[in-house]
Order: C-alpha cells, then structure tokens, then sequence
C-alpha cells in the first residue's frame, strides 16, 4: 500500500509513513514539552530513533517539520473536539465539555497547555505558511463552538439576536488564555475560572435557565427585554 | 524582573486607576488592543510563553491584581450597566471580582494569541467583548 508524501507528491511505502509519522509524533511531543524554538533536528533524530538521511527524505527542514506537526496535532485536536462537541445542544452538554478540557489538563497540573495554542504563539511571527495553518485550524475549533451555540439558538436557549461567531469566537479567547495561565501557574485553577466565566457570561443570555444538574428546560425566565437592551445600540454608548 | 514586565506593569497600574465607569474602562481596553496588535510591543513581549516560569507568573498576578482592583471599584460604583442587565438571574450582586479579572486577563492572553495568529484583531475584540459584558460600553466604539 502506498499514500501520497504532501511535501514531494512521491508515494510512500507503508513502511515510509511508518516513518514518516514517527518522526512527526516525536516532533510533536518533543515540541509540545520544550517549545518549537528550543527543538532542534538533532532532539528529533535522538527522540525517533531514525538516521539523518531518513528525516532528510521525509522533509526539507525544520519548517517542513513544524507544518507537519502542525497537522499532526491540529489533526487531533480537531477530531478530538467534534467528538466531544458535535452532538452538543444544551448547556449541560457544554459544561461536560468544559469538564474534560479541565480534568484532562489537570492531569499534567497544566504543565503542558493547549497544544495548538502552543504551536500559535510560537509560530505567528515565524513562518507565514505555519501561521495560516494554525489560524486555519483555530477557525475550524471555533466553528464546532459555534455550532453548539446555534443548536442553543434554534432550540430557543439563547435569543435569536446573539452574535454566535463573535461568542465562540469570544469562548476560545477565554479557553486558550485559560490554558496559558494555567501553563504559568503550574495549576489549572484559572483555567477553570476562565472558562467558568466565560460560560457564565454566555449563560446571562439564555432565555431559558438550566437547572444546575441537567434540563436546559428548566424554569423559564422571562429575561428577553433586558436582553434586548443589552444588544441595542445604546448599549454600547454611555 | 524583565525591563519589559516592568514596563507593562507601571503602565497598567497608571491607567487602571483612572478607571471610574465604563468609558474609561474602554479607553484602556482599546489602549490594550492596541499594544497587543503592535509586533515587538512590551505587551506583546510580556505574554510570550518563554522566558522564566516564575517572573511570568509573578507578572501575571500583578496584572491580575490590578484588573481585579478597578473590577471591584466599578462594582462598587455601581458603574456596571444599569441598561444592561441582561441576566436572566436579576442584577449581578453576585458578580466576583476575582474571577472576573481572571477572565480579563486570559481573554487578553488567549484573545491575543489568536488575533496575532489570524493577524486580525477580531478574535481578541471578541474575547474581550464576552469578559467585560457586564460593563456598559466597554468596546466604547
């Protein structure tokens, strides 16, 4: 069986990919741990177990690398993240969410942090071609956010007039800076804190509130006029 | 500690007790966005992940400390929108200081972040945006 190398259009051997990919899960854990700059080719060659000539035949240099980790991790992220968020329609559901992201992280006291977000802000003044796959890769997380959020919307949760994109969008601001203060406090209190907010803030909106263990048809709280006053323009005056 | 945490820190605690109401508070969000939108900026030094754990950590509370300062005298000026209200749980008496100000502070990192990977200052205006709700007029437009 053969695929297609994404750098040269050759065709792999399935023992190629084999190590093809080892290489880029050692990058991407050696990158994850000591950062993108401080992981030179050397660290990968020791960390895979492969010879220069074979990392060589796979990819040009560090660049090459780094884009492939990018994928690699985005990759993961990203299939993580529909799983967990693709069937989500009520609040409980976005809370479970928010739980595993937490737990998970807290496993490793939040050592670690996001692992895309960690390739962002190392690569988005580094090179162009990295930075718009990363930034691709945000979009698409945010887009299953923002999914969520519609499902809430047209299940009459949150008001018709809630910017979704600009919530979601607004949520992953909250996730990542979470995991950053997390990653320097060596504690993953504020990253919970942050997301707790931000969640609480997007709760504020609802019509209709949860109640604290599951139905989003809760009681129902006739909050429309006060909202309305929030998104009108006046709002955003004084 | 690095000249450029210094920095960040003499500025934000000047700016930061100035805020009295929502218009001000706006003021120093669109100061903020600004710094972090400018490549080699102190601000945008200062929330890189590198350098040494413990100064960025120590940085990060001082920063924290003085959102949750100005946080709270808005609270207790009553300075959060009275138009805005927008809870369906009646008035915020319950809001936290604290917490809040975490939640500045990681949508100026996280929201930073993403606008410099995207080079739009969109995704940080956003998370901006959600963190300071409860405060008329913060986008200040």
């Amino acid at each position: 069986m053969t695929t297609l190398d994404s750098r040269n259009g050759r065709r792999l051997t399935a023992r190629g990919e084999k190590t093809r990919a080892r290489i880029v899960a050692a990058a991407a854990d050696l990158m994850n741990v000591q950062g993108v700059g401080a992981t030179t080719l050397d660290d990968v060659l020791l960390a895979s177990g492969v010879s220069k000539s074979q990392l060589y035949h796979h990819f040009a240099g560090k660049d090459a690398l780094v884009r492939a980790v990018i994928d690699h991790v985005g990759g993961r992220v990203i299939e993580r993240e529909r799983d967990a968020l693709g069937h989500v329609s009520t609040i409980p559901g976005l809370r479970r969410w928010r739980d595993a992201l937490v737990q998970n992280n807290a496993l490793r006291h939040g050592a670690y942090g996001c692992s895309l977000g960690s390739l962002a802000s190392e690569v988005s003044d580094q090179d162009d071609a990295a930075r718009r796959a990363v930034s691709q890769l945000f979009t698409e997380w945010q887009g299953l956010l923002a999914g969520v959020l519609r499902r809430l919307q047209d299940g009459g949760t949150l008001p018709p007039e809630a910017s979704i994109d600009q919530l979601a969008t607004g949520l992953m601001g909250a996730l990542q800076g979470g995991y950053m203060l997390a990653q320097t406090a060596r504690d993953v209190t504020p990253m919970a804190t942050s997301i707790d907010m931000a969640l609480a803030h997007i709760e504020s909106l609802l019509l209709i509130e949860p109640t604290p263990d599951q139905a989003t048809h809760g009681a129902v709280i006739l909050a429309r006029d006060s909202v309305r006053a929030h998104q009108s323009p006046s709002a955003s005056g004084s | 500690m690095r000249t450029y945490f210094v920095e960040v820190l003499a500025r934000e605690r000047a700016c930061l007790a100035g805020v009295t109401d929502g218009a001000m508070l706006a003021g120093w969000r669109r100061g903020v966005v600004e710094e972090l939108m400018t490549p080699q900026s102190p601000y945008v030094l200062a929330l890189r992940q590198t350098g040494d754990v413990r100064d960025r950590a120590d940085f990060l509370d001082r920063w924290r400390e003085l959102i949750a300062e100005t946080v709270d005298r808005l609270l207790q000026s009553g300075a959060r929108g009275d138009t805005h209200c927008s809870s369906a749980r009646g008035p915020k008496a319950d809001v936290d200081a604290q917490k809040t100000a975490v939640l500045i502070l990681a949508a100026l990192c996280g929201g930073s972040t993403l606008s410099q990977v995207a080079r739009d200052p969109r995704p940080l205006n956003a998370a901006l945006d959600l963190a300071l709700m409860y405060f008329v007029g913060s986008r200040g437009q």
